[in-house]
């Protein structure tokens, strides 16, 4: 191998390679990801334009952390190639001992008692290692008997199928990074929109928003129908972890809220030459209750607050403080302008109100309910589901098959040479050679040479 | 019978184990052993029961806030802990790891965790926390135990230096550690990995989002990687390699705790 591969191949890069990108990641957890770039000049005026210039503001796709991922890819294709091809080396040798200088010094040298016959001697060793579950191979070259025991193999390739697994993810990744779809929408119940880019359309049925007993929620489901080619082509209840699938496409429960600029709103009017009213209007809507007066909703926000500069906004989508303005006008003269509160109906904001008498109530509110869908398309989680797997299985194979490998040549003299192997656990295969010899009745053995 | 009650039986009971065990290396008498050994799974099966009244009563799985998941961490280092006893014997290392135990169980009875039965917020619902989470607790319940026992190396390698009997205890705890990681690396990356690319595949539409939970179990399993080849290909072990385990714990820990009270992140409910 040419000192390039050499490098490219080793473990020393990989450990290299795996702590620099663990530091990286450590990195994309403290700077968050995605703002603006005027969030960082606020939050890390010392070192805005280092993360600019280094991408850490998007540091899981800058050019420098996935150039750390490609040569760690790299690294590993190459490592797991090497190796494989040292394995099956392996296991098409007679004789060989590994490149491993190691495995020499492993090598176990077992005399016979003198008055024993090696070809018994040797039945006796393929009996029991036999009952010990290895797979044997025999053969006789040079007068020298070699007999050829191993097992657990799952236990030998463990790593390289891991290894395949993890690179069959990370390429996963990588398509799903460049070719992932993904489009979000938000339909109002009984509205449909087309897809981007795709061929049909979905149309939001209904939205329910199920509770528990205690009032918390418990799902969100959005009954839908897909439209292709203007006819409803098929129908599905989405919720949240329970998405729909669509040609290829997965459509997800994302969000839901209300379109509160489109409240319809229910008031109480009183004034007092006319007796109490009730009318439904929408926000924008101006309407005559009677010939002199006219009504108007201007306004309406579902958690009333004022902020610090005194203009009024919305604190968030919920109706926690639902609020309307209201404006009523006789004779194109204001009598009545201000805010009406849904949970406070004797307070009244902003009051003006020139004809006593007059009482405004905000009894109800409705506004259409819309569920926000994600439609989305991965063609990289197949790779990533399938190498899971591989990784699982070389996982266990790893861990839990010994590969354990015995080389016996017994040679016309009779003596006997063991040259063990083991993946790893090699104390375990000592242990077992120990018992084998004690099984064997075979006189003490003795380390090297 | 309640809950807190198997509960309180399994707190009380786990701490006679762990004094049985701190006695039994002091004294003698069979008892404190026999103590040990028997009373471990007296204290697994109230808490195990426990669980599966919590289980019953609240219709979910019993790990969907921090209360719960810390009562089910506990519960998988107990069985952890007895598993390694059988098969490796822990010797001067599982009381200490009782007392890791006893101290999850203090934990969880303090009044800062909010014991309360909570419904399902949609997002959880779904068969896949159950695989996710328990297999991912288990997991972390062997790192942790592989975490003690990397400690007892170092401990044990600043003290007295070249004696031979305590070259021979630094090996087992070296090889309980190993054997320890080389089960909760499996159950960890099929856990929290692979499982959990799976539920947010299903319920956020994408496997992979850099949250800052996912990149820190990431970060974990990248140590653990680590300690793995730096022991069976470089030839590693003794303080480096415990040195390894012990960060990769500290990891584990910081994805577990740290990262939902001081980063921000859709797993915040968790
Ligand atoms: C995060 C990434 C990786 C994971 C999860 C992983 C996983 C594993 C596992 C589980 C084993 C078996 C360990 C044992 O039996 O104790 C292993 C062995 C090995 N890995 Fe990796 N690996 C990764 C990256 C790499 C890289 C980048 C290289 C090389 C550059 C590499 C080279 C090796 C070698 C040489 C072995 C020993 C093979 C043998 O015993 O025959 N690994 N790996």
């Amino acid at each position: 191998m040419s000192g390039w591969v050499r490098l490219l191949s080793s473990l020393r890069l990989a450990i290299i390679l795996l702590f620099l990108i663990i530091l990286l990641s450590i990195i994309g957890t403290i700077i968050p990801q995605g703002e603006a770039l005027s969030f960082y000049q606020e939050h890390f005026p010392a070192t805005s334009r280092l993360i600019a210039f280094l991408g850490l503001d998007h540091l899981y796709r800058s050019p420098v952390f996935l150039s750390l991922v490609f040569l760690f890819l790299l690294n590993l294709l190459l490592c797991s190639f090497h190796q494989f091809l040292g394995k099956i080396s392996r296991l098409r040798s007679w004789t060989k001992l590994s490149g491993d200088s190691s495995e020499e010094e492993n090598e176990i040298k077992i005399k016979l008692k003198p008055s024993e016959d090696h070809q018994t001697r040797a039945e006796a060793i393929i009996i029991a290692l036999k009952k010990k579950k290895y797979h044997l191979k025999t053969r006789t070259e040079n007068e020298r008997k070699i007999i050829l025991a191993r097992k657990g193999y799952p236990g030998l390739f463990g790593p390289e199928i891991v290894h395949l697994g993890l690179i069959i993810i990370i390429i996963g990744g990588l398509l799903s990074a460049l070719f992932t779809y993904r489009t979000s929408l938000a339909l109002l119940e009984g509205e449909s929109i087309t897809v981007p880019e795709k061929n049909f359309s979905l149309q939001l049925n209904k939205f329910l928003t199920e509770y528990y007993p205690d009032g918390s929620v418990k799902s969100w489901k959005s009954l839908i129908s897909v439209i292709e080619d203007h006819q409803p082509s098929a129908k599905a209840a989405v919720e949240v972890n329970r998405p729909f699938k669509y040609k290829g496409l997965n459509i997800y429960q994302i969000s839901y809220g209300q379109d509160w600029d489109r409240t319809a709103v229910e008031l109480e009017i009183k004034t007092e030459d006319m007796p109490m009213r009730k009318i439904i209007l929408a926000a924008g809507q101006t309407t005559k209750i009677n010939s002199d007066l006219r009504i108007r909703v201007s306004n309406f926000v579902p958690d009333f607050q004022v902020d610090s500069s005194g203009q009024i906004i919305s604190r968030s989508a919920e109706a926690n403080n639902p609020a309307a303005l209201v404006e009523i006008q006789s004779d194109n003269q204001t009598i009545f302008s201000g805010w009406v509160f849904y949970f406070y109906p004797d307070f009244t904001r902003f009051q003006r109100k020139t004809r006593p008498g007059v009482t405004v109530f905000l009894k109800s509110f409705t506004a259409p309910v819309f569920s926000v869908l994600e439609i989305s398309s991965d063609p990289g989680s197949n790779l990533v589901w399938a190498g899971s797997i591989f990784m699982m299985l070389g996982l266990i194979g790893s861990f839990y098959f010994k590969y354990r490998e015995l080389r016996i040549i017994i040679d016309s003299s009779g003596r006997v040479s063991l040259r063990p192997y083991a993946r790893q656990n090699r104390l375990g295969l000592i242990n077992e050679i120990k018992k084998l010899e004690e099984d064997l009745n075979l006189s003490k053995f003795q380390p090297g040479s | 019978m309640e809950e807190t009650t198997y509960l309180l039986l399994a707190f009380l009971t786990y701490i006679v184990v762990m004094l049985s065990g701190f006695f039994s290396f002091f004294s003698q008498r069979k008892i404190f052993i026999r103590a040990y050994h028997l009373l471990s799974f007296l204290g697994l099966g109230f808490h195990s029961f426990s669980l599966i009244i919590r289980t019953f009563n609240s219709g979910h799985a019993p790990f969907t806030n921090m209360y719960e998941s810390i009562n089910f961490l506990a519960w998988a280092c107990v069985l952890a802990v007895i598993i390694f006893e059988r098969i490796f014997k822990l010797e001067k290392i599982g009381p200490y790891l009782w007392l890791l135990i006893v101290a999850l169980m203090a934990l969880i009875s303090s009044p800062a965790l909010p014991k309360n039965v909570t419904p399902l917020v949609p997002a959880l619902q779904s068969y896949w926390l159950w695989l996710h989470v328990s297999v991912t607790l288990l997991g972390e319940a062997f790192l942790a135990l592989a975490f003690v026992s990397s400690l007892f190396y170092l401990s044990a390698s600043s003290r007295h230096k070249a004696d031979p009997q305590n070259e021979k205890k630094k090996q087992k705890y070296d090889l309980i550690a190993y054997q320890a990681v080389a089960v909760g690396f499996p159950l960890f990356t099929l856990g929290a990995l692979i499982f959990g690319m799976i539920w947010a595949n299903k319920a956020w539409g994408r496997y992979w989002g850099w949250d800052p939970k996912e990149v820190w179990s990431l970060i974990t399993w990248l140590f653990y990687a680590v300690y793995l080849h730096t022991r069976l290909v470089l030839g590693w072990s003794g303080k480096k390699s415990a040195l390894i385990a012990i960060i990769g714990f500290l990891a584990a820990l910081f994805t577990f705790f740290g990262v939902n009270y001081l980063l921000r992140g859709l797993h915040s409910y968790a």
